[in-house]
């Protein structure tokens, strides 16, 4: 009897192997220098294994088990979402963590998790017509709700990774383009105005919109209306954002307004990922990163140590290995033999997908300080856990692709 | 497959993702490309200016000697807490912009003054050098700093050396003191290459010889890290090494200064000076009330140089160069020179009228000191005794132009162009100055009968009055006030000679001169009180000189010994009255301590000689 390898998705696995691969030496470049996170990186190694054994498990058990558990967890999810406000541990002003003994998680990884098999199950159904009211609205409050409690936490940058998805999903399951932009056009209109200051570019694509869509009149006079109300209380809602929010969101429109927070971060790591040129300083020569100019150069600013130490060559590279598992997240829910199993791979392609380029904009700039870890990259064992799953999922619907 | 859209619109669906993901990761890659390769010639300028920092080594200032060589100012480490700024360029300006709560901790971490600490941050700021916030912190400030160091962007610890004077207040006004340059001395001196936090030499000697005490600074690259802190000098470009301020050695006599401040004890203002009357060195000099320079190096606040300041007693005036006082009495030196010279009288000319205790002239009543009379006096005899009417009657015989020539042969009414900042000129009339202030011909000839005993315009600096008794000890040679010796390598410190010729004028002169002073300190004389040493004779003449906004001051100017003279020395008491009384006795301790030496320490030297106010009220 011949050995055949099991039908994974090798360019996937190679790809995210990769990746981990470059966090482990990055993270013990990054915490090289004496300080007190010296020697993270075996830690960080001990983590790999075990998340690795997560994705072993999570891709051997058949995913319509979690298609068959996702109610319930999701309802658990959600419990342990409102339970981190009662017991979560604080840090740096944001309550995000659940202490378990000596095991520390963060309940919203979970609940984005059984939102994705929730999600997944409900567009999986042969009567979906997601032009009808009562087939697109409880999906957008299956996502509403724990996009609402992560965003309490504070937690924005993996709070807006739950509509990414949704809006991917629903995307999958169907739903016209043209449909779908316009329920995304009050978000438009919040990011054209802080962009342009003028509310008339909105006016103008949502006029386009409509003649595309051609919606129905009670559509039409809703959409009205909503985007109506986010003009109108679009500053009276920035006034409750916390001010660290606040200073976040205006130092990325105006990063040299403020240079000793945020906006001293985003400098710096434009300076080390410049500074690193085509080919880098070399590993384990990073001037930004050695003498601390680069805040919190193990976790969310990693990359700019990448950028830094390795060059352009060793970005790129980087770009490369997150295409890889992107395309191929995209790729096996297009070859899915099942419902489920499909949406279930865009969902979660889509918060990989996005969390990334949260990440990576902001070392370079281009979007906001969100807090958000580059997957597989970033020091953080829960989050490595949580991305490894993720993979476990992907490579479950590798592993079953042949079934019928 | 049971539910799910149809295999066709799938692969739609699947490029339009394939597509969001590639222009997704295309916008990471124009963001990339352009920080590191469009930018990266700037940004990597960025990042090392973010971690090389330009320091200065400060160079040590040059010491001051006595001229036995003993230290009279020098150097010792001091622990400054600084500010510096962040490469103008760079990515820290934000620093331009002071944060409150950065403040805050700053002026409570070093215990400063808010406001002197914005100031002189925004100083630095602007000019982008490193300000010093506070100079010779103290241990538990610099503890303070290096335990919150993260929260003191900016701040640092450096080792400067700072200004010691080990004698304290001894000499301080000659001494002078060093400080932190001003604004107006960073103007003046731009192209000296001067900095903020540079010390400079404010006063005295410290500011007279300040191109040559003051080093040249160096400097080094070093590597610092995100708090500013020193991680390592760089390798490539090796350091500038500071070139310390040259030495400074000084004419004055540790000893004689030492018995000088002694012996001006008793005085709460005043002034001393002695010199050599071989050469115009000072040996001491001493002006009262003192300071300690000492403070100044450690930074004097505010309130405390106010205090220095506003204080009457003007503690950093140096009286001995910078005060003008009538010379009283011990101008009839001068008076009874000119008369020999001109030959309008010998040692031996009685005058018209002898003195009954008062002088008539134009119908006004001009008093003598004893008011019972002297009777009538020959030249020599009238100087011992200080006789008001002779000289009234002297004054009026020379005429006004004779004697201020005189005067100014002695080095009366011009600078004596002393090594020294500030130097007052004191006035000494002449009939120009007078038909300046009245109508050409018709000031009173009364200004004669003041001038002939000291009075009237006559204004002169305790330094004058010891030149004048110097070129009168030597015998008429002119010499220059001088206080340094000798300036690390350089063969001479020498001041151009003086251009005045000094008082031409026979031996008979001087000898006539010199006995009537030796006179003034033997018993009958005014001054017998400083003659102190055993077998020693000493030429001197008291005066008291009137003063309308107080008591009188006491003067006494004296030379010793009397046949081959080494010390000349004028001594000022203000406010306290008689020459005589206060100033005559503090000659005596001093040449008791100078010529005694060796019975026994200063101190004890001085509780023995102590000036004892003795019961004559001659002048």
């Amino acid at each position: 009897m011949k050995f055949r390898l099991p039908p994974l998705d090798w360019p996937l696995a190679f790809a995210t192997l990769g990746l981990i691969g470059i966090g482990l030496a990055t993270v013990y470049s990054a915490t090289s220098v004496p300080g007190a996170h010296q020697g993270l990186w075996a830690k960080q190694f001990l983590w790999f294994v075990v998340a690795v054994g997560f994705a072993w498990i999570i891709a051997a058990v058949h995913y319509r088990f979690y298609d068959s558990i996702s109610w319930p967890l999701y309802a658990t999810s959600l419990v342990a979402l409102v339970a981190v406000f009662v017991i979560g541990v604080e840090r740096l002003g944001a309550k995000r963590w659940i202490e378990l003994g000596p095991l520390q998680f963060q309940p919203s990884e979970i609940a984005k998790l059984a939102t994705t098999f929730v999600l997944a199950r409900f567009f999986d159904h042969a009567r979906l017509d997601l032009r009808k009211l009562r087939w697109w609205m409880p999906p957008v409050f299956i996502t509403l709700i724990p996009f609402a409690l992560v965003a309490k936490e504070p937690d924005l940058g993996t709070a807006s990774s739950f509509p990414a998805m949704l809006v991917a999903m629903f995307f999958w399951a169907g739903m016209p383009a043209s449909q779908l932009l316009l329920g995304l056009s009050p978000i438009f209109n919040v990011a054209l105005f802080f962009l342009t200051g003028s509310v008339w570019w909105f006016v103008a694509l949502f006029v386009g919109l409509l003649a595309w869509a051609r919606p129905r009149v009670v559509v039409l006079v809703a959409m009205l209306a909503l985007n109506g109300a986010v003009a109108v209380t679009l500053p009276k809602l920035w006034n409750h954002l916390h001010d660290y929010q606040k200073r976040r969101i205006e130092t990325f429109l105006n990063p040299e307004q403020d240079p000793s927070g945020a906006g001293y971060q985003v400098i710096q790591s434009k300076i080390a990922i410049g500074s690193g040129g085509l080919v880098g300083k070399g590993y384990l020569k990073g001037s930004q990163k050695a003498l601390a100019y680069l805040p919190m150069r193990h976790t969310d600013f990693i990359y700019s140590v990448v950028g830094e130490e390795l060059g352009l060559l060793g970005s790129l590279t980087v770009v490369l290995l997150y295409g890889i598992v992107v395309f191929r997240g995209y790729r096996l829910a297009s070859i899915a033999r099942d419902g489920f199993a499909s949406l279930m791979a865009v969902g979660i392609t889509t918060a990989l997908f996005f969390h990334i380029m949260v990440n990576m904009l902001m070392t370079i700039g281009w979007a906001p300080v969100t807090g958000v870890p580059l997957p597989f990259l970033s020091y953080g064992g829960t989050a490595l856990i949580v991305n490894c799953i993720q993979i476990g999922l992907l490579q479950n619907v590798a592993l079953r692709r042949r079934e019928y | 497959m049971p539910q799910g859209p149809p295999q066709r619109d799938k692969d739609t669906r699947f490029a339009i993702l394939a597509a969001l993901a590639v222009a997704s990761f295309g916008l990471v890659v124009l963001g990339l490309l352009r920080l590191q390769v469009l930018e990266h010639d700037q940004l990597a300028r960025l990042s090392d200016q973010n971690r090389v920092r330009l320091d200065v080594i400060r160079a040590p200032r040059g010491a001051i000697r006595d001229r036995a060589g003993r230290i009279l100012a020098d150097n010792q480490p001091s622990f400054d807490i600084v500010f510096r700024p962040a490469p103008i360029e760079s990515t820290l300006r934000v620093r331009t912009a002071i944060a409150p709560d950065w403040l805050a901790r700053v002026s409570g971490a070093i215990i400063g003054d808010t406001l002197e600490i914005r100031r002189k941050v925004q100083e630095a700021n602007r000019t982008g050098q490193t300000a010093v916030l506070r100079r010779a912190a103290p241990y538990a400030v610099m503890a303070a700093v290096e335990e919150s160091r993260s929260d003191l962007a900016g701040i640092d610890v450096q080792v400067a050396p700072i200004r010691r004077y080990p004698s304290g207040m001894l000499a301080a006004q000659l001494l002078g003191y060093a400080g932190e340059v001003n604004d107006r001395e960073l103007e003046e001196r731009a192209d000296k290459g001067y900095g903020l936090g540079d010390l400079i030499g404010k006063t005295g000697v410290e500011r007279r010889y300040e191109d040559v005490l003051r080093g040249e600074d160096g400097a080094e690259f070093v590597v610092v890290n995100a708090m500013g802190k020193r991680v390592t000098t760089l390798e490539e470009g090796p350091p500038k090494l500071p070139i310390s301020g040259r030495d400074v050695t000084l004419t004055i006599d540790l000893d004689v200064q030492r018995a000088l401040e002694i012996a001006m004890g008793k005085i709460e203002r005043g002034a001393a000076v002695v010199l050599d009357p071989r050469d115009g060195s000072v040996l001491a000099m001493v002006s009262k009330p003192e300071f300690d320079p000492n403070e100044f190096s450690r930074g004097i606040s505010f309130d405390r140089w106010k205090e220095l300041n506003s204080n009457g007693a003007f503690p950093l005036l140096n009286r001995a160069t910078q005060s003008a006082y009538p010379p009283g009495s011990t101008f009839k030196v001068v008076c009874m020179l000119a008369g020999l010279k001109l030959g309008q009288v010998d040692p031996d000319s009685h005058m018209p009228t002898s003195c009954s205790g008062a002088y008539y002239f134009g119908g006004r009543r001009f008093g003598c000191w004893e008011h019972g009379g002297h009777g009538s006096l020959n030249l020599v005899d009238a100087l011992q005794h200080s006789c008001d009417v002779y000289f009234y009657q002297l004054g009026l015989r020379l005429g006004i132009d004779p004697i201020e020539q005189t005067a100014r042969a002695l080095g009366l009414g011009e600078r004596t162009g002393i090594d020294l900042p500030a130097e007052a000129r004191g006035l000494v009339p002449s009939s120009q100055y007078y038909n300046d202030h009245f109508h050409t011909g018709r000031w009173p000839k009364g200004v004669l009968l003041n001038l002939g005993i000291g009075q009237g315009e006559l204004l002169t600096t305790p330094l004058q009055l010891a030149t004048m008794t110097a070129i009168v000890a030597n015998g008429g040679h002119a010499v220059r006030p001088h206080v340094v010796r000798q300036i690390e390598g350089q063969e001479s410190a020498k001041l151009p000679r003086p251009v005045e010729p000094g008082v031409v004028a026979s031996s008979a002169i001087w000898d006539a001169v010199h006995l009537a002073m030796h006179k003034v300190t033997i018993p009958g004389g005014t001054a017998n009180a400083s003659r102190t040493v055993p077998g020693m004779n000493v030429a001197g003449k008291t005066g008291t000189a009137q003063n309308p906004h107080g008591n009188d001051h006491a003067l006494f100017v004296c030379f010793a010994p009397l046949e081959a003279p080494t010390i000349a020395m004028a001594i000022v008491a203000e406010n306290s009255g008689h020459g005589s009384e206060w100033a005559a006795p503090v000659a005596g301790s001093l040449l008791r301590q100078v010529f005694l030496p060796d019975t026994g320490s200063v101190a004890a030297k001085a509780a023995r000689v102590a000036p004892v106010p003795v019961d004559t009220t001659a002048d």
